[in-house]
C-alpha cells in the first residue's frame, strides 16, 4: 500500500517537474499548481457525511437532511480554505547548502505572504525532511528543513514541497516547487594527523599571533573575520570596511596537502583534510589547500572555508542529482 | 503530528462537545447508557488530569464486551435508530476512555456529527437544530484547536473561525437543501422502532382513558378551514368508532370493516378544509363529521366513516378535505350491521338491562327515548368530572345507579349500552371537538384536552344520528371547550394562563411560528421544489428541470464561495487618500498638466496654479486637503468624504487657450 502510494507520488513529482518545469525563485505559488486531497480522517468524513444524507434522505427529514448539507459544505468550505492556506505565498530559499557527511543539512525557506491572511502550519518537505511554520500576514518568516545527510558529495536538489492540513486536518493541500539546491556535504571532519607545520615549528605558535606588534597592514573585509580584527578606526573615519592583517597570519600560510596524508584510504584522507580545514579557520591563519585536480591558494575567513570544503565534498565524484524520476 | 498526544484540555474540550451532543438524546437513550458515558468521560479526565495515560487496550476490551451484550438484551437489535445511536453514544464513550492521539479526537467528532443528525432524526423543533448547530460550531472550533501545531489559538479565535466557516457553508447547504431532489418513498423500508408512544385516541375505550388525556396540553392536530367555520357544536372530529361492548371497555371491532360505506345525502353547507396531522403511530386521519372527499391517495374510507390511513401515521401530514356536517343516510341498515350495533355483553350491567326495558315500554318511539334518557343524566345529580371514582366489570351499572360521576367517555359509554339494551342500534365514536382559534393564523388547535368521545344511534328513516350524551350535563362543554367544564380539577398553569391572557396570545402566536415551520420546512417535498421553481418561472417544472436548476444554483454558490474565500488573498489595495488623490492627478494629466514622479502635492498645486490660473482655486484647495489628511494628524476639519466629493466634482476642461 505504502509503496503503491509511493510510486504514485514519484510520477505524480515528475509530472510536476515536466508541467511546470524548473522555477526560478522566489516564486509566487499560484492556484494552478496546489493539489488538494482528503486525509485518511477526511476519508472517513466523506462516509459518514454520505451516511448522514442518506440517513436523511430515507428518513424523509428535512431538518437531517439540511444538517446533512449544511455539514457537507462545510466540508467544501474547509477544503477551499485548505488550499487557499499555501496561494500567493512568496517561497524562497538558500540555494547552496554546506553541510558535513553523517549530519545534518538545514535548509532555510523564506516564506513570504503578502495578503491580509495568516498562514498557519506551513509545511515544507525536502529530501525526506519537514519543518512547519506559521507566516502571520504581511509578514516573511523562514522554516528550517533540518534533513541528515550521510554521504558525502554534492546533492542537488531539483524539487521541494510545500504542505499544508491547515484547518482542520481532514484535507491536504500540496504543490512542488522545482527549484535548486546545491547541497555541497563535505567529508566528516576526523583524523588523528596534526596539522602540518604544528609538527614542524611545534604547537603554539599561532596563539601568539594575535599580539598586535605583528600589525601588518589593512586588508578588505570579508564575511566572517572575527569582530576584534575589524579595523573599526578606519570605519569610523569614513574608510571601507577593513580588517587589521597581522604578520604572523600573512607570513606563514599553511598548505594543506593530498599529498602529505599518503598510505591512506580515499575518504579518510579527505576527512582528515577536512578537519585541518576547520583547524586552520579556527586559528585564523592563512592555508592553502591542494588536491588533486584543484588548488585553492592560501587565504582566510569564511569564503575561503566554504571554498575549501566544498572542493573537499566535490573531490572525485561528478554532482549526483536527487533521486527523482 | 498525527501521533501526537492528546492534553488534558483538548480531552476536556471534545469530552464537552460530545455531552452537549448527548444531551439531545437524554428523552430517548436508556439512562444507563449515559451514565456509562459519563462514568468513561470522567475515568479518562481524572486519567490526565493526574498525568496518567488511557487504560490498556485490555481493560476496553472486557468493558466492551460487558456493554455490548447489554445493549443488546436492551433493545434486541442495533438496526435501528435509538439502538444505533445508543451504539454509537457507547463506542463514542469507549473511545473517549482510549483516547490517546489526535486520531482518536477525529473519531469522536465524527460520531459527535452523527450523533447530532441522529438527534434530528427523532425532533423536528427549530431549537433542536438551532442547538445542535450550535453543538457542531462547538465541537469544529475544538478540532481546530486540537489539530492545529503549536500553541493552539484561542478559544475566540477559533470560534471565530469556526463561524466563519459555518457561515461561508450555509448559502451552499441551502441550495442544496431547497434544489436537491426528494424521494417519494424511502430507499428501503425504515425499521419501525415506535420510539414514539402512540399518543392520543386509541382504538379501546374504557371509562377514564379520555380523562387522562384531558390534562394533556400536547396538540393532536390543526385545521384550517378553506371559509368560514362550522359553529362549535357541529365541529366534531371523527376519530375511530367503537361498536365492540365487553361491559366495561368499548372496542373497534376490526371484523366487517370492508366494503364501501353506507351511502350518505349531503345536507347543508361543504366545509373544504386542511387538516394538519401530527404523527399520532394510529392509522386513522381526523376528519369533521362527515368527510366526503380527501386529498390522501391511499387512505380509506372505513365502513364506519373514519378515514384510514394504510399504515400507521409516523410523520406530520396535511390532508385536505372537504365535510358536510349535516347528512341523511339514505338506505337502511344491513342486517349484518344492525346485529353487531346491537352486540351485548352476555350477562353484564344487569341493572341498566332493567332500566332499558322499562323506558322502553314507556317510550316505543326511538328519539323518544332518547331524549327521555338525556333527561334522565339532566335531571338526575349526575356529575360532570375529570376525577370519577373507579369502576369495575359491570361499569355501567355502577356508573348510572352508583357513582354518577363521570367523563364523556362514561356518559357515552353508558349511553350506548342502554340504547343496544332498549335495541336501538348504537356506538360510540371518539375523536376531538371545538379547538382553540388561532386567530393570528387563522386556524384551529386541536389539543388532546379536546379529546371527545359522543355516540351515534341507528334512527329509522335518518339513519346515524350523533347524540352527545354528556352535552345534556354540562351544555357549556360543548360550547366552549373543556378547560372551562373543569374549573375544580384545573392545573395550576392553565389556571394561570387563563388570567394572563397576554400569556394565552404569545402562545398563540408561538404556535403559529411551529405551525409556520411544519409547514415551510418540515413538511417540503416535492411538491414545494415544484412550486419554487414556478416561482423561477420555469415552464412544467420536473425533476430534470430540477437538477438542471441545482446545478446553475450550485455554480452561483461555488462563485460566492470561491470569490468570498480568496478574497483575503489579494494584496492590500492603496489606501483610499492616495487612490483619490491618484484620480485627481489623472485628471489633471488629462487636462494637460502631468504631475512629475518627484513633484509633491503643493508644488504640483503651484504649478497647475501658474499655468492654469482657471483652475489654481480649486486645485490648490484639493491639494492643501491632501497634504493634511495625508501628513497632518487627524482633524474634524477635513474629511476624507469631502476630499473624495471633492475630486470626483473637479472636471478640469482641456487647455483651450493655446
Amino acid at each position: 500500500m505504502s509503496s503503491l502510494r509511493q510510486a504514485a507520488t514519484n510520477r505524480l513529482r515528475a509530472w510536476a517537474m515536466r508541467r511546470h518545469g524548473r522555477d526560478s525563485l522566489p516564486i509566487n505559488i499560484s492556484r494552478r499548481r496546489i493539489y488538494l486531497l482528503p486525509t485518511r480522517f477526511g476519508v472517513m468524513l466523506g462516509v459518514i457525511l454520505g451516511a448522514m444524507m442518506i440517513a436523511g434522505l430515507n428518513y424523509n427529514s428535512n431538518l437531517a437532511l439540511g444538517f446533512a448539507f449544511l455539514m457537507s459544505s462545510m466540508a467544501v468550505v474547509i477544503m477551499h480554505h485548505c488550499n487557499r492556506n499555501l496561494q500567493r505565498l512568496s517561497v524562497d530559499v538558500t540555494p547552496e547548502v554546506d553541510a558535513f557527511a553523517g549530519r545534518e543539512a538545514t535548509f532555510e525557506f523564506e516564506l513570504r505572504n503578502g495578503s491580509n491572511l495568516d498562514r498557519r502550519d506551513i509545511e515544507v518537505r525536502c529530501l525526506s525532511a519537514a519543518g512547519m511554520g506559521n507566516v502571520a500576514a504581511q509578514e516573511s518568516g523562514t522554516i528550517e528543513v533540518i534533513a541528515p545527510v550521510a554521504q558525502r558529495g554534492v546533492t542537488r536538489v531539483n524539487q521541494f514541497e510545500l504542505r499544508t492540513r491547515y484547518p482542520f486536518g481532514w484535507f491536504y493541500a500540496w504543490t512542488y516547487v522545482q527549484g535548486l539546491i546545491t547541497i555541497y556535504v563535505a567529508p566528516s571532519p576526523a583524523g588523528t594527523k596534526t596539522l602540518p607545520s604544528a609538527g614542524a615549528k611545534g604547537t603554539g605558535t599561532h596563539s601568539e599571533a594575535r599580539g598586535d606588534e605583528d600589525f601588518s597592514g589593512l586588508r578588505a573585509y570579508e564575511p566572517g573575520v572575527p569582530l576584534k580584527h575589524m579595523a573599526w578606526k578606519v570605519l569610523a573615519r569614513g574608510g571601507e570596511a577593513a580588517v587589521r592583517n597581522y604578520s604572523s597570519l600573512a607570513a606563514q600560510p599553511e598548505w594543506l596537502e593530498w599529498s602529505a596524508l599518503e598510505g591512506m584510504d580515499l575518504e579518510a584522507r579527505l576527512s582528515q583534510l577536512c578537519l585541518w580545514v576547520l583547524e586552520s579557520d579556527s586559528a585564523q591563519r592563512p592555508y592553502g589547500l591542494r588536491i588533486p585536480g584543484r588548488e585553492i591558494a592560501p587565504s582566510g575567513g569564511a569564503a575561503h572555508r566554504f571554498a575549501c570544503l566544498r572542493a573537499l565534498a566535490a573531490f572525485g565524484a561528478g554532482e549526483s542529482e536527487e533521486p527523482v524520476l | 503530528m498525527i501521533s501526537e498526544r492528546v492534553s488534558y484540555e483538548q480531552l476536556l474540550g471534545i469530552s464537552g462537545c460530545l455531552a452537549l451532543a448527548l444531551l439531545a438524546h437524554v428523552t430517548t437513550l436508556p439512562l444507563w447508557v449515559l451514565a456509562i458515558i459519563v462514568v468513561c468521560g470522567l475515568i479518562r479526565l481524572w486519567l490526565a488530569r493526574s498525568g496518567r495515560s488511557a487504560p490498556p487496550r485490555g481493560v476496553l476490551i472486557v468493558f466492551a464486551a460487558l456493554v455490548m451484550p447489554l445493549l443488546f438484551l436492551r433493545f434486541h437489535t442495533f438496526n435501528g435508530l435509538v439502538a444505533g445511536t445508543a451504539l454509537l453514544s457507547v463506542t463514542a464513550g469507549l473511545k473517549l476512555l482510549e483516547t490517546k492521539t489526535q486520531r482518536d479526537i477525529y473519531i469522536i467528532t465524527l460520531i459527535i456529527y452523527f450523533v447530532s443528525l441522529a438527534a434530528l432524526l427523532q425532533g423536528d423543533s427549530f431549537w433542536l437544530l438551532v442547538y445542535l448547530i450550535g453543538v457542531c460550531w462547538l465541537t469544529t472550533a475544538t478540532l481546530l484547536r486540537a489539530t492545529s501545531s503549536g500553541p493552539a489559538p484561542g478559544w475566540r479565535r477559533s470560534l471565530r473561525f469556526g463561524g466563519r466557516v459555518l457561515a461561508q457553508a450555509l448559502p451552499l447547504a441551502l441550495v442544496f437543501w431547497l434544489l436537491f431532489p426528494r424521494f417519494a418513498a424511502p430507499l428501503w423500508q425504515i425499521p419501525n422502532d415506535s420510539k414514539t408512544a402512540a399518543s392520543g385516541l386509541s382504538d379501546t375505550m374504557s371509562p377514564g382513558d379520555i380523562s387522562q388525556l384531558a390534562l394533556s396540553d400536547e396538540i393532536a392536530f390543526r385545521a384550517r378551514f378553506d371559509s368560514a367555520a362550522p359553529p362549535s357544536q357541529e365541529r366534531y372530529w371523527r376519530g375511530p368508532v367503537l361498536d365492540y361492548f365487553d361491559g366495561h371497555t368499548w372496542t373497534r371491532s376490526t371484523s366487517g370493516r370492508g366494503g364501501a360505506p353506507p351511502p350518505l345525502e349531503p345536507q347543508g353547507p361543504a366545509y373544504r378544509y386542511t387538516v394538519m396531522m401530527e404523527p399520532h403511530q394510529h392509522r386513522w386521519l381526523f376528519m369533521l363529521d362527515w368527510p366526503s372527499s380527501w386529498n390522501q391517495p391511499n387512505a380509506e374510507l372505513a365502513n364506519d366513516y373514519t378515514l384510514m390511513e394504510p399504515e400507521p401515521l409516523s410523520r406530520p401530514v396535511d390532508v385536505v378535505g372537504t365535510s358536510h356536517t349535516h347528512v341523511q343516510y339514505s338506505q337502511p341498515l344491513t342486517a349484518r350491521t344492525r346485529m353487531r350495533e346491537l352486540q351485548q355483553p352476555q350477562g353484564r350491567n344487569p341493572r341498566t338491562q332493567q332500566l332499558a326495558r322499562e323506558m322502553r315500554s314507556a317510550h316505543p318511539d326511538d328519539m323518544e327515548l332518547v331524549s327521555a334518557v338525556l333527561g334522565m343524566f339532566r335531571q338526575q345529580p349526575f356529575y360532570y368530572t375529570l376525577t370519577p371514582p373507579k369502576l369495575s366489570d359491570n361499569s355501567v351499572d355502577e356508573f348510572l345507579f352508583d357513582t354518577k360521576r363521570g367523563f364523556c367517555g362514561h356518559y357515552a359509554s353508558a349511553f350506548a349500552a342502554l340504547m343496544r339494551a332498549a335495541g336501538i342500534p348504537a356506538r360510540v365514536v371518539t375523536g376531538y371537538q371545538g379547538g382553540t382559534l388561532n386567530p393570528y393564523g387563522n386556524y384551529w388547535i386541536l389539543r388532546q384536552s379536546d379529546a371527545h368521545a359522543w355516540t351515534e344511534v341507528w334512527i329509522d328513516g335518518g339513519g346515524w344520528t350523533r347524540i352527545d350524551p354528556t352535552a345534556a350535563i354540562a351544555p357549556e362543554r360543548v360550547e366552549s371547550g373543556l378547560a372551562d367544564a373543569v374549573n375544580a380539577d384545573d392545573t395550576l398553569a392553565s389556571r394561570w394562563q387563563r388570567k394572563t391572557p397576554w400569556f394565552a396570545g404569545t402562545r398563540l402566536r408561538l404556535d403559529l411560528l411551529r405551525e409556520i415551520w411544519r409547514e415551510r420546512i418540515l413538511d417540503f417535498d416535492q411538491d414545494s421544489q415544484r412550486k419554487l421553481l414556478e416561482m423561477l418561472k420555469i415552464p412544467e417544472p420536473d425533476g430534470q428541470k430540477l437538477v438542471m436548476v441545482l446545478g446553475a444554483a450550485m455554480a452561483l454558490a461555488f462563485a460566492w464561495l470561491t470569490w468570498q474565500i480568496h478574497r483575503g488573498l489579494a494584496p492590500p489595495s492603496k489606501d483610499v487618500t492616495a487612490r483619490t488623490y491618484a484620480r485627481l492627478c489623472a485628471k489633471l494629466a488629462a487636462a494637460g498638466i502631468a504631475r512629475k514622479v518627484h513633484e509633491g502635492a503643493e508644488a504640483y498645486a503651484m504649478r497647475v496654479a501658474q499655468q492654469r490660473p482657471d483652475l489654481a482655486d480649486t486645485v490648490m484647495a484639493l491639494c492643501r486637503h491632501y497634504s493634511a489628511l495625508r501628513y497632518a494628524a487627524p482633524s474634524a476639519r477635513i474629511t476624507l468624504g469631502q476630499f473624495q466629493a471633492g475630486v470626483r466634482a473637479f472636471r478640469p476642461k482641456a487647455a483651450s487657450m493655446r
